[in-house]
């Protein structure tokens, strides 16, 4: 993706707000506006709905039938139940493609205003840094939640489109029915969105660090890549439960008989730890650093 | 202090409010216990009365015991297909053929698994791996298991000779599931005996429950076993951990403890197992105990060798004696040393050639003066020259005496 032939509309904006002081709420409506008519991060959206999309065409076209305890997790029982489809496509999206979006959305906050030369008109209304900077982060989770949730809705259309649906059976053995497997493939999404929001805490930061947004955009996906091979080394274990990725897959714990909601309560935890300690970062440097383009 | 100055306060601050959150908690929840002093025996008695038979609880598994980690899931072939077939008891059969895999894999690494009890009767044992789980469902008669990997069942239906005690542990074997801090501590309590000394550790809190610690040590130093800690919630009796401390290692070389307990019934819902659509379903048969008609690998029935007073199924004392009735050259165990010390010695040509002659075993073992020995922190293996097999958790200097009195 171009960075320079995306026009950040900032007319956007001005029109809708205050010229004096806007508010933080209009403050944020512009910056989502922004964000979610940028052509790249259509781009960006399009390309993780494509993600369930192709997992079920490649299944509905393989001819052999996949055997279970091949291939990941869940994807044989995708051609049994169409709700499968959501889990594994957000299995298979959360290493990489998801945090590869956030990356891209996360270091452009700063840096890319910095770059077009924005940054110094966005700080010149009275609104505070630190309001800018939670309105940017604001915009990240938003990007974090839409993203979680295009490949959970894109999977479940297409996995009620193309393959049969009936009672999902669970890690534990027990069936439930569609409703429950729909609530509970909603708390994986939720699960999914949190684990994503240290990460855009990261980026945030880094973005506060350069004036080149492809830098911090690059940084920020090279820390979720050495952060995964990091919690993937058995050396390290003493480091594991500090690492951000570290509970990113027990969101499986969501679909055992019965329900587990202790991963997803220390995931939320570390990922509250990643934004106040990035954050405070993010402030730190934001706050104190000479704004020059 | 400047305005940037300030502006980067917070960034000093929190790690530090993080780092106090990390200590304080934990040093809380292991702050010191005291509770009224009871004698070792009195906790015996504390345990052995305990009436906790409804639980539902979180276990954690974990061992250090030097072996090396083997992947989950990984389809490596059976290592050792008959290894429980040597007792006469009967033993079902191996459902297929990575169950040793697996069954080593939890001797590996920690492993977590949730627990719920009703009864002597009603059981399920759930596995947590990650993105799968193992369960393990008793309701009654009716055994179940299930693996989510494979999306696989095995249906067992208990005889109903079976007493309570007996089906579980065949649960237990066949589902090759992590033991309960429960199970693990009868079986130590029951050993318990001259060779070992019983005495009270430090009070401490388990699962959030405040508990007596005892400690039982081995009298010989014939052995790996430096001691084996259990702990019992000092309100119920029930046995909360168990941590076997090997010699000359500092962490556990293997330790079963609940991470959280709830006494009381769980729901009766989780007994009630039904195969999921789509699971492959297997009927597994159980193979009947030992009666006076079995046949025995010389010819002769069991009935033969006990002529008059063979009625029914066996008893575990009946099996023995007859063990030491069966002719020479029958393949049987026979174990030295009655306690810590003990070592099972297997004769020559048990342990298929093939096995021994693997370069994957040349590999795990390593020569020692008489065989080959393998080797982790709370069992050693000789395999001598002439084919015979030694092991126990004991030193090898013991497995080699073992073996030259032979």
């Amino acid at each position: 993706m171009s960075l320079n032939s995306v026009s950040t509309a900032r007319s956007v904006p001005e029109t809708d707000t205050g010229p004096a002081s806007p508010s933080g709420g209009s403050l944020l409506r512009s910056e989502l506006i922004v964000l979610f008519r940028r052509g790249r991060t259509l781009a960006m959206l399009g390309a993780l709905a494509a993600i369930p999309i192709m997992i079920a065409l490649a299944i509905k076209l393989s001819p052999a039938k996949l055997s279970a305890a091949k291939g990941p997790p869940f994807l044989d029982q995708v051609s049994n139940n169409g709700l499968f489809l959501v889990v594994t496509a957000l299995l298979i999206s959360l290493p990489l493609f998801l945090p590869l979006t956030i990356g891209v959305v996360a270091g452009d906050t700063i840096a890319g205003e910095a770059s077009l030369g924005t940054l110094r008109y966005l700080l010149i209304a009275p609104a505070g840094r630190i309001r800018l900077l939670l309105v940017k982060y604001a915009g990240v989770a938003a990007f974090c939640f839409v993203g979680t949730a295009v490949v959970a809705i894109t999977g479940t259309l297409v996995g009620l489109a193309f393959f049969p649906v009936g009672r999902v059976t669970l890690l534990s053995g027990d069936t439930v029915g569609i409703g429950e497997a729909i609530g509970r493939l909603s708390l994986v999404s939720s699960f999914v969105f949190v684990s994503l929001l240290g990460l855009s805490a990261i980026g945030l930061f880094i973005s506060t660090l350069t004036v080149v947004p492809v830098g911090a955009m690059a940084a920020t996906v090279v820390m979720s890549v050495v952060v995964q091979i990091l919690d993937a080394l058995p050396q390290l274990g003493w480091l594991h439960p500090w690492l951000f990725s570290h509970y990113w897959i027990d969101f499986a714990d969501l679909l055992r008989q019965p329900i587990s909601f202790a991963s997803f309560g220390e995931n939320a935890l570390l990922q509250l730890g990643y934004i106040v300690v990035f954050g405070a970062l993010a402030i730190g440097r934001f706050a104190s650093k000479d704004v020059l383009s | 202090m400047n305005r940037k100055t300030v502006r980067w306060l917070p960034v000093a601050v929190v790690p530090v409010v993080i780092a106090a959150g990390v200590l304080i908690i934990p040093s809380q929840a292991g702050a010191a216990v005291t509770l009224p002093d009871k004698s070792a025996q009195q906790v015996l008695e504390l345990i052995q009365n305990s009436t906790v038979r409804q639980l539902s609880g979180e276990v954690t598994q974990t061992s250090a015991l030097g072996l090396p980690a083997l992947p989950t899931g990984a389809g490596a072939p059976a290592l050792a297909p008959g290894a429980s077939t040597s007792d006469l008891g009967a033993s079902v059969a191996a459902p297929d053929s990575t169950d040793a895999t697996q069954a080593l894999e939890l001797l590996t690494g920690s492993h977590t698994a949730r627990v719920y009890l009703d009864g002597d009767t009603k059981s399920r044992v759930q596995i947590m791996d990650q993105l799968a789980e193992r369960d393990a469902v008793r309701n009654g008669s009716d055994v179940w298991f299930y693996d989510s990997k494979k999306n696989a069942v095995t249906h067992l239906t208990l005889p109903a000779g079976f007493s309570a005690a007996e089906a579980q542990a065949k649960a237990a074997a066949e589902a090759k599931v992590v033991m309960t801090p429960t199970e693990l501590a009868k079986k130590f309590l029951a050993k318990i005996d001259p060779s070992t000394t019983v005495s009270v550790g430090q009070d401490t809190r388990v699962a959030g429950r405040t508990a007596y610690t005892l400690v039982l040590t081995p009298r010989t130093t014939d052995t790996l076993v430096g001691s084996v800690a259990i702990t019992t919630d000092s309100e119920t009796g029930l046995p909360l951990s168990v941590s076997v401390e090997a010699r000359g290692q500092k962490d556990p070389a293997f330790s079963v403890a609940f991470t959280t307990v709830t006494i009381g019934a769980p729901d009766a819902a989780l007994f009630r197992f039904t195969p999921p659509a789509g699971a492959t379903v297997k009927e597994q048969a159980l193979p009947a105990l030992p009666d006076a008609a079995t046949v025995l690998p010389n010819g002769t029935t069991l009935g033969d060798l006990n002529p008059g007073t063979m009625t029914g199924k066996l008893t575990p004392e009946q099996l023995n004696e007859l063990k030491a009735k069966l002719p020479a050259g029958t393949p049987v165990p026979v174990v030295t040393g009655t306690s810590w010390d003990a070592v099972v010695s297997l004769p020559a040509g048990t342990v298929p050639a093939e096995l021994t002659g693997n370069k994957l075993f040349t590999a795990a073992t390593s020569a020692v003066e008489g065989g080959r020995l393998a080797s982790s922190a709370l069992l050693n293996v000789l395999f001598t020259t002439d084919g015979r097999v030694f092991a126990g958790a004991v030193p090898l200097e013991r497995l080699q005496a073992v073996a030259a009195t032979k």
